[in-house]
């Protein structure tokens, strides 16, 4: 009777267990060929991801100025469709690149980069200082050396641009080109071209690049940009550093052995993975406003960075979030972010919290 | 025989299971692990800290806050000078007590965001007497944030005159002594009722979340614990001494920006400060993180126990601390070599308790992992 009962209530902790790891079996075949630990592959090349990762950087660089005087619009406008041969410098190689920005960009994005360097350049003609009701340029309370151009409600649209093109560039081309079309059973996984490997593998080596980390990442974090500081930011939360790379890996080498059901479920946690890593980016945001909670101006800036990572959000075709709950958050923002309060705040963090299921770590994303 | 041999296969199956799940989770973050790690009795640690140190904190704050409010509610009533003395003792009492309250900015505490609320300083005496000469005061606004709280009071009770004379006089004769009365008042009844309102949530049902969360990941309770400790330590460190005396801009110094500035008392707040950051590391007599530390294997540089490196350095730091005088803002000037002393013994805490310790107790830091935009 004894035994019977030991077998019984094994056999139901059997069940328990194996409805629990249902979905890691189906996603985790056993591969019959080696995954690497860094992404090292035959091939791989993602140089043309990394030279518009650096338009971004020069673009940011141009938009600084705004602490110091006049911004030069035209010239943002310029190097965002790499017209006219704006780049200058080291950079000045972009110009012959044949590459540009605005062509990887969805339209909205493309009018809304527009709209974020007019009121960028507008704020940095003022002249005067920042406050409540004049747009201009501002020092943090805490740290003076950090300065902030601010509109007159606050905006910080330089943070804006910054955190947009993350969505309406990066996580825009992975989600909607390389993990999808960029894999379809169309693209050649045959023919492979020295130096760039098959169509499929070149595919995804790009959305590797344009997640901006360095090949032995996370074990190396060196010139990690973009997404690639942000997935650093919120891993003590959200492990998204851990599940990207695996993630990369896994994927590459499937393609390479012609494994399309591991690449695909791959391609699924990555596509997934950025529009989570969104939603953590903007919780990390809103504890950066709240570390600089009564420094008037860093915490509007901050409280920019995390506007920008929500909008940026409506970029993402393939989002689970809907649009209408984008906008409830979106419309949670104070009209003059001057005027945020902590109960504002706190709602905005629970909004998106719920969301994305980050409850339990929200304040220590 | 049969039968064992099935109960045999489905145990070592359930085994591997477990084990492939536990190796497919690393995002498991909910505060809820075990309590027997490391043989510590953790939950006992926190039911330590919860009965004999975070709620009489708590409670003594509350209690000194109300004393605070009805006695600016007498002085504002009919101000004299008596009344004013009484206000300023009672607003010291206030404050001193809560640098030993400001160690706990998790659960109600953070949500409410108490610290910034009542002690963000040097006050912004421009946007003080903004909301006097409008008699507009919106409690809401994180913009108001630098015009309230126990350093906005230290300006109105100790910096609006020469003396006690001359204070007096901007609450009975001054042109806008009446909304000075209104704004003095707004501020030590939003004090009293944030101060009501956290001790309320300790008493009710925070309490059992905070003993349930016995794990020492993120989100538990030691986790947060040590977490605040750290980042109010810094503030200790950094905003009350390091700042003012000039180490984070090339030795110009910021006699103004010490706390309470106007009350002259930083130096007395610094030291209670200092004794509540040890109170919690204790757990005053009861279980606490240096019972924790001690019941780990690590070792201090030097080769000590942890645990008798840092209480051998809270202790060091204090006597350092005790060489200065108050008002700390003239000491910065006029001894900065003993100052820069007590800082370096500060720092060098900093170091124990934000890299030693969390490391020794497996506890992850997760404040300021960010980019500086």
């Amino acid at each position: 009777m004894k035994k019977t009962f030991t077998a019984l209530s094994m056999l139901s902790a059997v069940l328990i267990f194996a409805s629990s790891c249902k979905d890691d079996k189906k996603n985790n075949p056993t591969p019959n060929y080696t995954v690497p630990t860094t992404y090292n592959f035959t091939n791989a090349n993602f140089a043309d991801a990394t030279t518009r990762l650096g338009m971004v950087t020069e673009m940011q660089n141009v938009m600084k100025a705004a602490l110091t005087g006049p911004v030069d619009g035209q010239l943002l406008k310029n190097m965002f469709a790499n017209a006219n041969s704006p780049f200058t410098g080291a950079a000045a190689t972009y110009n012959t690149s044949g590459l540009q920005l605005k062509d990887q960009t969805p339209v909205l994005f493309q009018t809304d980069v527009s709209n974020f360097i007019d009121s960028l350049v507008k704020v940095s003609k003022s002249g005067t200082a920042a406050s409540r009701g004049v747009a201009g340029v501002g020092a943090s309370a805490a740290s003076p050396n950090s300065k902030y151009a601010l509109t007159a409600t606050g905006v910080n649209y330089a943070q804006v641009f910054n955190k947009a093109i993350m969505g309406g560039l990066i996580t825009y081309q992975i989600v909607n080109n390389y993990m999808t079309a960029g894999i379809s059973s169309s693209v050649d996984n045959t023919n492979a071209v020295a130096g760039k490997g098959t169509a499929m593998e070149h595919n995804w080596d790009m959305a590797f690049g344009y997640w901006g980390v360095p090949i032995d990442f996370p074990t190396n974090k060196t010139g990690a940009k973009l997404w690639g500081s942000y997935s650093t930011q919120v891993d003590s939360g959200y492990k998204a550093n851990k599940i990207l790379m695996d993630a990369f890996l896994k994927g590459r080498a499937a393609i390479s052995n012609k494994d399309n059901a591991t690449r695909d479920a791959q391609a699924t946690i990555i596509l997934q993975a950025f529009e989570k890593l969104t939603g953590a980016a903007a919780l990390q945001e809103v504890k950066e406003v709240k570390e600089s909670i009564s420094d008037n101006i860093a915490r509007n800036s901050r409280l920019s960075e995390c506007y920008g990572f929500v909008y940026s959000l409506k970029y993402n075709p393939k989002r689970k979030i809907s649009d209408a709950e984008i906008d409830k958050i979106l419309g949670m923002f104070p009209k003059n972010f001057y005027d945020l309060t902590l109960d504002q705040l706190n709602a905005i963090r629970d909004e998106i919290a719920g969301q994305y299921g980050f409850e339990s770590v929200k304040d220590v994303l | 025989m049969r039968k064992l041999i099935y109960t045999a296969t489905i145990a070592v199956s359930a085994f591997v299971l477990i084990q492939s799940c536990s190796k497919s989770n690393p995002g498991n973050n909910n505060g809820n692990g075990g309590n027997t790690g490391g043989g510590f009795d953790r939950k006992g640690m926190l039911t330590n800290m919860s009965t004999n140190v975070i709620i009489p904190a708590y409670t003594a704050y509350q209690t000194a806050t109300t004393n605070l409010d009805a006695a600016v509610t007498a002085f504002t009533t009919a101000p004299d000078a008596a009344k004013l003395t009484a206000v300023q003792t009672a607003f010291k009492t206030a404050y001193l007590q809560w640098q030993s309250t400001s160690e706990f900015e998790f659960g109600p505490a953070g949500d409410a965001n108490l610290s910034a609320g009542v002690d963000t300083y040097p006050t912004n005496v421009t946007q003080i007497n903004s909301n006097i000469s409008a008699n507009t005061y919106n409690p809401d606004l994180l913009a108001n944030l630098s015009a309230k709280g126990l350093p906005a009071m230290d300006y109105l009770l100790f910096g609006i005159g020469a003396d006690n004379n001359a204070i007096l006089t901007q609450y009975t004769t001054d042109a806008t002594a009446g909304n000075r009365k209104t704004l003095l008042g707004k501020l030590s009844a939003e004090l009293k009722a944030n101060a009501a309102k956290i001790l309320t949530a300790w008493n009710g049902t925070y309490k059992n979340t905070f003993l349930n969360a016995t794990g020492t990941d993120v989100g538990s309770s030691a986790g947060q614990m040590v977490n605040e400790l750290v980042f109010d330590y810094e503030l200790l460190k950094n905003d009350e001494i390091g700042i003012p005396a000039g180490v984070q801009s090339m030795g110009t110094v910021f006699p103004e920006k010490v706390q309470a500035y106007y009350s002259k008392i930083s130096l007395q707040l610094l030291l209670a400060h200092l004794q509540g950051v040890q109170d919690v590391y204790t757990g005053k007599d009861g279980l606490g993180f240096d019972d924790y530390v001690a019941s780990t294997t690590a070792k201090y540089t030097d080769g000590t126990p942890l645990n008798d490196a840092i209480i051998k350095q809270f202790a060091t730091a204090k006597a350092k601390l005790q060489t200065l005088t108050d008002p700390l803002s003239d000491n910065i000037k006029t001894n900065p070599t003993a100052v820069t002393a007590a800082y370096t013994e500060l720092q060098k805490l900093t170091v124990m308790l934000k890299t030693d310790m969390p490391s020794a107790l497996g506890i992850l830091i997760t404040f300021g992992d960010n980019d500086g935009d």
